[in-house]
């Protein structure tokens, strides 16, 4: 197709501020955790900019999105980036490789996603190695199932901007990391207090801005349907945030900034995969059970025992797991959900959410396990003691 | 007139405005607690006073029309004429308006950089002296030299897609004149000066990061897919600069560190600057590899040889923009740019030469201007604090103001 200058004009801003979201996650979750182990956190969010960015080029881009093998993977044309040009390709009306860019972000802040589950004790090199296996083996493969061509885009499945590709997979992964890695020392003993809520607030306003290019952007063009996800998006942040303090507020007594902060990732996380199908007044029904949902979701974690640090599974996990059925019950735009007299479409949602969550907890347990054997996950009991920054990096956050 | 190009070019322009103060959180978060707001003052009050300088003298000397190849003339004093209409000269498809205030955020960032070379140590009168002077006789004569219309060394052919000699050699250059005039901070190679706050080091870094698409797929002027290789070529050397940097001190000292991947990254983002509208996703890793190992390398060379240049102004930007110029000519091609060249990967010296030449042009007139500049500047107002208040820090003897008070 003929290239568009504004469609192109979008994409160029969209993919920038999608990539603005992985520092501001290192910030939201860095302010989360102790002054001892800030660097190592943000640190574990914004390498993947490094990483996962390098095998993007060499074979990730190539896997996820390059011409199908057998429904489940894209084939090695475009290793290197072979074969993708600055001219627009088939059916976009902007340039290949601007495409690749944008979908590279979405590559980058996956796996980020998941380090707040293993926050506070995991090993950099083992860490490296997480991350390089877990996007070959899990996001690659998912990715290219819901939006390459693969057997859940055949099947029908809807996920506009990642609910399913993104959130449910590194919740699911969350999951996984946080039961196989173990708790931290002294957790559920000593108090354990976030060393900047601050840091932690703008570190959300830069995901919530970033989000406005994640979702209007998967529309791949500048048009009424990138504006209805914006409106959805920006509905779903601010009910899940509303959501969030009023639970908070009737259960433990009192709103939190921390809790408006969580609350209002928790409505755009639910948002992403029907922020394109759905009207206004769904997304707010969404936000605002996402909020509810996800900090139940926390509650039920302490319950449990499982130390998820940074609530990895209660935000993505959950509230991805919600957004993928909802878009299935309330699709209205371009898709029609349970509500609009396709029960159909639900059934497909969980089955789409279902496969993702099998696929991810189980490859994501093998890839830990083999890592542990190699070069052990946890740094030593010491080390974690006198906090990561130190002993992984030769740093200290804070000279104050 | 293309709407989608000047929808294009206005948010670049927010987004190259946002890297100034992204350069005061990433320099503010590199010096002792005591000098966090004199450092931060440094970049951000830039946006207020080149601005003013930009609409009385700087878009025109930069942009306005030609005198002899090196200087604007100042019929645009006060931005007479530039309007909403498009220029013919420059984008052609957006408003003239929206193309001088684009680059103004250009002019208002590179005197912002030099900072970090003498950082904790300057006056703040002084450094605004220093600064408007420095944007008048450096940045406009060099800029209109390379991308004015009639410009001498542009005319040469010599390219600079988005500012590697314009924006970082200048600004390298000046900071090692400052270096060596002004000397080092009081107690420097006797005691170690830790950076107070990483993180927010950290967040200048993504703030530079995500401006950089503006500064850089902007400079194409256009929505097409100069932008976006561009950008691509933006994102990649960002990437590999940080990987390399980061490695080079892993095996070096044994450590990867945080600040090793902020600096990496931006000394890769710096490097791929010039080249990035002519080089494809592949030439732009190898030029973000390369910068992240040649800049840790002279950031560590630093300290050898005695310099104080504080916050690594030479090393990252003045290297980087050396090596991305210089790059140019080697990567470039014009089957990635059509309206571009090829370079001697693409079986072309010819560029090479001349990208050298720019390098040594540019580099050697804003060494010798700097130099002068800060010796004269130094001379008549006193540039550096009194020992005192270098040890009572700057943010309460040239602000009163503190930057924690828990």
């Amino acid at each position: 197709m003929e290239l568009n200058t504004g469609d192109t004009a979008f994409m160029l801003i969209a993919t920038a501020l999608v990539m603005f979201m992985t520092p501001g996650l290192a910030l939201f979750y860095g302010g989360l955790v102790r002054s001892k182990n800030v660097l190592a956190t943000i640190m574990q969010s914004f390498f993947c900019l490094g990483i996962v960015s390098l095998i993007w080029v060499v074979y990730g881009y190539s896997l996820a999105f390059g011409p199908d093998v057998g429904n489940v993977i894209g084939n090695l044309d475009f290793v290197f980036l072979n074969n993708v040009s600055w001219e627009t390709g088939t059916g976009r009306t902007i340039p290949d490789i601007l495409f690749c860019a944008f979908q590279l972000m979405f590559a980058i802040i996956t796996p980020a996603l998941i380090t707040g589950a293993f926050a506070e004790r995991m090993k950099f090199s083992a860490y490296l190695l997480f991350i390089s296996a877990w996007v070959t083996l899990v996001y690659f493969p998912v990715c290219h199932w819901v939006w390459g061509g693969g057997w859940l885009a055949d099947m029908g499945a809807l996920d506009f901007a990642g609910g399913t590709v993104i959130h449910i997979n590194s919740g699911a992964a969350a999951l996984v990391c946080a039961i196989v890695i173990g708790k931290r020392r002294g957790y559920g003993r000593d108090a354990i207090h976030p060393n900047n809520l601050p840091m932690t607030v703008l570190g959300a306003a830069i995901l919530w801005i970033g989000w406005f290019g994640f979702n209007a952007g998967s529309a791949l063009t500048a048009g009424p349907i990138a504006a209805l996800a914006l409106m959805t998006t920006q509905l779903a942040a601010g009910v899940g945030a509303l959501g969030w303090v009023l639970a908070e507020w009737k259960i433990q007594g009192r709103p939190t900034t921390l809790g408006a902060a969580s609350g209002a990732v928790a409505g755009l996380v639910a948002i992403t995969p029907g922020c394109g199908f759905v009207t206004p007044v769904w997304a707010v029904v969404i936000g605002g059970v996402a909020g509810v949902l996800c900090y139940l979701g926390i509650i039920l974690k302490t319950k449990i025992g499982y130390d998820d640090a940074l609530d990895v599974v209660a935000v993505h996990g959950l509230g991805g797991l919600w957004g993928a059925l909802a878009t299935g019950i309330f699709a209205s735009v371009g898709a029609k959900g349970l509500l609009y007299g396709n029960p159909h479409q639900l059934t497909v949602q969980a089955i789409g959410a279902g496969a993702a969550i099998f696929y991810s907890v189980v490859v994501t347990f093998v890839i830990l396990k083999v890592i542990d054997a190699i070069v052990g996950l946890r740094v030593d009991s010491e080390g974690e003691q006198q906090g990561l920054d130190v002993v992984e990096h030769s740093e200290v956050g804070y000279s104050i | 007139m293309d709407k989608a190009d000047t929808a294009f070019i206005l948010a670049s322009a927010g987004l190259v405005l946002l890297m100034t103060p992204g350069l005061a959180l990433f320099y503010g978060g590199m010096v002792r607690d005591k000098n966090v707001l004199g450092t931060i003052m440094q970049s951000l009050f830039m946006i207020a006073l080149i601005s003013i300088e930009w609409v009385y003298l700087g878009y025109s000397m930069s942009f306005g029309p030609d005198v002899g190849g090196v200087i604007g003339d100042l019929s645009w004093f006060g931005l007479k004429g530039v309007t909403g209409s498009p220029s013919p000269d420059y984008a052609t498809t957006i408003p003239q308006t929206v193309f001088m205030v684009y680059q103004c955020m250009f002019a208002v960032i590179t005197p912002a950089l030099i900072t970090g070379a003498f950082a904790e140590r300057v006056r703040f009168v002084p450094f605004l002296v220093f600064s408007v002077l420095w944007a008048v006789l450096v940045y406009n004569p060099v800029c209109h030299w390379v991308w004015g219309k009639g410009g001498w060394l542009g005319r040469l052919g010599v390219l600079d897609f988005a500012g590697g000699l314009v924006v970082h050699l200048t600004c390298g250059a000046a900071a090692l004149a400052g270096v060596l005039v002004l000397g080092a901070r009081k107690g420097f190679g006797r005691v170690s000066f830790m950076p107070h706050n990483l993180p927010m080091t950290v967040l200048g870094t993504g703030l530079l990061w995500f401006g950089w698409f503006g500064f850089n797929g902007g400079s194409a002027l256009a929505a097409d897919e100069i932008a976006a290789t561009a950008f691509v070529a933006t994102h990649f050397a960002g990437m590999t600069g940080m990987l390399a940097w980061v490695v080079m001190e892993w095996v070096v000292r044994g450590k990867a560190t945080t600040l090793g991947a902020a600096s990496g990254a931006v000394s890769g983002l710096a490097t791929i600057t010039p080249a990035a509208g002519f080089v494809g996703p592949n030439s732009a890793i190898m030029i973000g590899a390369i910068a992240g190992i040649v800049c840790y390398l002279a950031v560590s060379m630093k300290g050898r040889i005695g310099f104080d240049d504080s916050l690594d102004v030479v090393g990252i930007h003045g290297v980087g923009g050396v090596i991305g110029t210089l790059c140019l000519g080697i990567f470039a091609s014009t089957q990635v740019n059509p309206g571009g060249v090829d370079g001697l990967l693409a079986g072309s010296s010819a560029q090479l030469g001349k990208q050298a030449l720019g390098v040594a042009v540019v580099g050697g007139y804003a060494f010798i201007v700097s130099w002068l500049l800060f010796k004269v500047v130094h001379a008549v107002l006193g540039m550096r604090l009194s020992d005192e208040a270098e040890a009572q820090g700057m943010d309460l003897t040239e602000h009163s103001e503190t930057a924690y008070n828990n």
